[in-house]
């Protein structure tokens, strides 16, 4: 071979793998929906029929779906926010103490959820939720709130489900921001502190900037990984219930496409994910990504 | 820094104190179930200590359920994504980081553009495959497709990299080291405390699959822990049996409570410079 040839191939021999994989199981996935999304096929019957925008259509109408879709926006209006900047204080409070012993233990305690798996964090919180002798009730009760039937209650799964996602997700951001804390230099807050500036003012103009690589880094990976975090806390807590109260639109797919195998309907309910999902990612890498100050 | 006794830092001592206890709290639960009697844990909402304690959830777990080949299978099927997650983002990374050729961002940009794509969207065409590759019910299906999502480690591997200076490649370069043990003997042990974090994270992430190993587990003895856990539940609707549940729950948080503790600085030290640097 020549080694003009060599050196052009030994790049792609390290890169190549990961960006052959990358294609085949998720590009592919998303190009087969498309396909799926205009088919009328289900896995078992040879023939395969066009149907257009048929799925897309009839998905649309579905009362079902506007609820799944519904309830997608009112869990990303909860957990976004949520896990990005509780998070965000639960980490400057910690780091407000850093050197003390506590501190590393007040980390630990509370990212300690984060390695529950998500179908264990579900069975244990649908017995701590439970109406009749649950600890959250009671704990609620002694402080003279009502008993509530949370995960079985329509109005309140939502909640139930965003509350125990939070408590079992929130560790992992809590610890980016800490280690994007640590890096700020102290001289520079002593600095501004002699100057006269506000705790407010310095955290927004100077600590934010300083670790807004991690911000942004926080605010592209939450945004869809609470939608995928949830999907594992509704099976098995409420099973998208009661009757479509708490599914959300990734659940929905899964219910729709592996449930009731509705593989053209699914599909086109991936295809409309997937059009928000790179619409979001482009946004925010095109607008957002900008401000972001690398050193 | 002060380390005296302001009032603001007692407020801080105190909040945290009250968040810990909240956040930990539904863990002491889990812990308690585990070791106390069946038709003790309904009778009571909250325990600190288990009462007359047990060992028969475990043992009532294993009875119903093959709970100590699932601890075996979320060994094996996490460790192998683990593995396969670094085969692949390691060597891509360390290319992006450290070698020119054409396509070079383009070919990044497909991979990191991955980092926030939910699984579930790939789903349904990955089940077919699957399936119509004869796939269902292996371990294969459980673990290859779960590999590929390496947008992150991709991209934070790459951070890494551009954080060694050029000058230790070039001295290895000039004693006649070649690309590939410029990468293996260079690189790689200098970037050891992110290969720990990464696998961590990995290891705790492939240990908490649940939807994907639920869809192409079929046989109960094949099931992962997190994933067989759901099997309680429905065999019995008429008594949940908690104990043994607790007591499966606890089993599957053990090893990864151990490998996190253990990996714990690592992963807070290696998370901080990995992401600051571009």
């Amino acid at each position: 071979m020549q080694p003009g040839m060599m050196k052009r191939l030994v790049p792609w021999l390290f890169v190549g793998p990961a960006v052959l994989s990358v294609i085949i199981f998720l590009y592919g996935p998303m190009i087969a929906s498309l396909v799926l999304s205009v088919l009328d096929w289900n896995l078992l019957s040879p023939e395969i029929g066009f149907a257009g925008a048929d799925h897309y259509e009839a998905v649309l109408a579905r009362r079902d779906f506007r609820q799944a879709a519904w309830n997608t926006v009112l869990y990303c209006v909860i957990l976004i926010p949520a896990q990005i900047i509780l998070p965000l204080i639960f980490a400057l409070m910690i780091h407000g103490l850093r050197g003390s012993r506590m501190a590393v233990i007040y980390r630990s305690a509370l990212f300690l959820p984060t390695i529950v798996a998500y179908s264990v964090a579900g069975v244990a919180w649908s017995w701590l939720l439970n109406p009749v002798n649950g600890l959250f009730n009671e704990v609620l009760s002694a402080f003279g709130w009502p008993r509530s039937r949370w995960h079985t209650d329509p109005d309140l799964a939502i909640l139930a489900v965003s509350m125990v996602t939070f408590w079992k997700s929130f560790g992992l951001n809590m610890l980016l921001w800490l280690a994007a804390l640590a890096t700020v230099p102290q001289s520079l807050i002593e600095a501004a502190r002699l100057d006269g500036a506000g705790r407010l003012r310095m955290f927004f103009d100077l600590t934010l900037p300083l670790i807004s690589p991690t911000a942004f880094f926080i605010a592209v990976t939450t945004l869809f990984s609470v939608l995928d975090d949830i999907v594992g806390v509704v099976d098995v807590l409420t099973g998208g219930g009661p009757a479509g109260s708490s599914t959300n639109l990734l659940y929905y797919l899964w219910q729709q496409g592996l449930g009731y195998f509705q593989f053209g309907q699914a599909s086109a309910v991936a295809m409309m994910m997937i059009a928000a999902v790179l619409l979001v990612t482009w946004a925010q890498f095109a607008l957002v990504e900008r401000k972001v100050h690398y050193e | 820094m002060s380390r005296a006794f302001t009032p603001g830092r007692v407020v801080l001592h105190g909040l945290l104190l009250v968040l810990s206890a909240l956040t930990v709290f539904p863990l002491l639960w889990i812990v308690t179930a585990a070791f106390t009697p069946q038709d003790l844990i309904a009778a009571k909402s909250m325990r600190f200590w288990p009462e007359s304690p047990t060992l028969a959830n475990f043992t009532e777990a294993a009875r119903r359920q093959p709970i100590w080949a699932w601890l075996w299978n979320s060994i094996l099927t996490s460790a192998l994504i683990t593995l396969g997650k670094l085969l692949l983002s390691l060597p891509a990374g360390y290319a992006f980081a450290r070698m020119r050729f054409a396509g070079r961002d383009a070919a990044f940009w497909i991979i990191v553009a991955t980092m926030s794509f939910p699984a579930v969207l790939a789903i349904i065409p990955t089940y077919i495959g699957v399936v119509k590759l004869q796939m269902f019910d292996t371990y294969s299906a459980m673990i290859v497709p779960m590999i590929p999502y390496v947008g992150f480690y991709v991209f934070y591997f790459r951070q890494s990299f551009l954080q060694l200076p050029a000058s230790m490649f070039e001295a290895a370069r000039i004693d006649g080291a070649g690309v590939w043990r410029q990468f293996t003997q260079i690189a790689l042990p200098n970037v050891m405390g992110a290969i720990a974090a990464l696998s961590v994270i990995s290891f705790m992430g492939a240990w908490n699959i649940y939807l994907w190993g639920q869809l192409v587990l079929d046989d109960a003895g094949k099931k992962t822990l997190t994933t067989g856990i759901a099997l309680f539940a429905d065999l019995d609707a008429a008594e949940t049996p908690w104990g043994a549940l607790m007591a499966t729950g606890l089993l599957s948080i053990l090893p990864v409570l151990g490998v996190f503790l253990l990996a714990q600085r690592y992963i807070v030290e290696a998370l901080a410079p990995g992401l600051g640097e571009k």
